[in-house]
């Protein structure tokens, strides 16, 4: 009897150290999907949003890039690789033109090509209303290359994957 | 209706909870799993392209299997995967690998011959110069014309891109 209990015992200490192995230690494929995650939270735009609450989206946006990022976004005539300070200035300006956003990620496969590189193939969908009162529902699929720098993975390139070509 | 067959009907409907009926149960529930995810895939139509084919807000399914042993033909309606696994196009083959594919106010011309096109039913003006279709590629367009080229989605497409096609 003696015996089970510690067995028991034993067995909750494992436990409880695999989820605290799990929670403190996260895999880097976890951390390269907070990545987005985070981007998803600084991209949204809620109604009730002051100037500080977009200071600061903008300012955390901003963070989850590198010193400069290769963008391929033909349906917005973003092409071309942007700095750090260039890609605030777009994320304001394009957040301006919506009342309310949400941007969601979907499907995402995360692989690891070479030491510090992560490509994520994913599906984005960005939901909202614009200043004039009209609905926007895009979806698309990306290609995402992050770098690992300064201990975090830093989006280095952005990429739509273009389905149909005319 | 005498007491035997209502107890057929009884027993069909609500049936013996016993160790073979969970086991049919399991079973049913694991094929229709497998044929819904992977060989018939539900669809639910969002937008006007393929009208008037095919309405807004339809409900369809794509029948993995009709490419399995040939490759796409002209005129075929076909599923193409957009992004990740649940969003998808339907749109209309027209141009086949290797073919020039164009525009003239409206009219489709395929290696410079116009193409009949029953299934457009509305005026288009659409003008769009030469291009070549290319290797394992298929040139895709929505049945619904009457709308500014710009704001129709068709180009040409991989054919690994192709799922399949919709049922009916």
């Amino acid at each position: 009897m003696v015996k089970m209990k510690y067995l028991i015992i034993a067995l909750l200490i494992v436990l409880v150290g695999i989820s605290a192995t799990f929670l403190f230690f996260p895999s880097e494929e976890k951390k390269v999907k907070k990545r987005f995650a985070l981007l998803s939270e600084h991209v949204s735009k809620g109604s009730e949003e002051n100037a500080f609450m977009m200071a600061n989206k903008i300012k955390g946006i901003s963070d989850l890039f590198g010193e400069s990022c290769n963008f391929a976004v033909s349906d917005y005539s973003l092409s071309g690789t942007y700095t750090r300070e260039e890609i605030s200035g777009i994320a304001l300006r394009g957040r301006a033109h919506f009342s309310t956003l949400s941007l969601k990620f979907y499907d995402s496969e995360v692989s690891f090509p070479e030491k510090d590189l992560a490509q994520v193939n994913l599906t984005a969908r960005l939901t909202g209303k614009s200043v004039y009162g009209e609905q926007v529902d895009e979806t698309r699929e990306l290609i995402c290359l992050l770098k690992k720098g300064e201990k975090k993975w830093l989006f280095s390139s952005l990429e739509v994957v273009e389905v149909l070509r005319r | 209706m005498n007491k035997k067959v209502l107890g057929k009907v009884r027993q069909f409907f609500f049936p013996p909870l016993t160790k073979g009926f969970f086991i049919r149960i399991f079973f049913i529930a694991i094929t229709a799993y497998l044929f819904f995810s992977y060989i018939c895939l539900p669809l639910q139509i969002k937008g006007n392209s393929m009208e008037p084919t095919y309405s807004s807000r339809g409900i369809n399914f794509c029948w993995r299997l009709r490419y399995l042993f040939s490759k796409p033909k002209r005129h075929d309606v076909v599923v193409v995967r957009f992004a990740g696994s649940k969003v998808m196009l339907l749109k209309r083959v027209v141009g086949l690998e290797g073919e020039r594919i164009e525009f003239r106010d409206g009219k489709l011309f395929v290696n410079g011959s116009p193409l009949e096109e029953p299934y457009v039913r509305r005026p288009c003006n659409w003008n769009l110069s030469p291009r070549k279709v290319d290797n394992h590629c298929v040139y895709v367009v929505g049945d619904n014309r009457n709308m500014s080229i710009e704001n129709h989605y068709f180009g040409q497409t991989s054919m690994e891109r192709i799922m399949g096609g919709p049922l009916w």
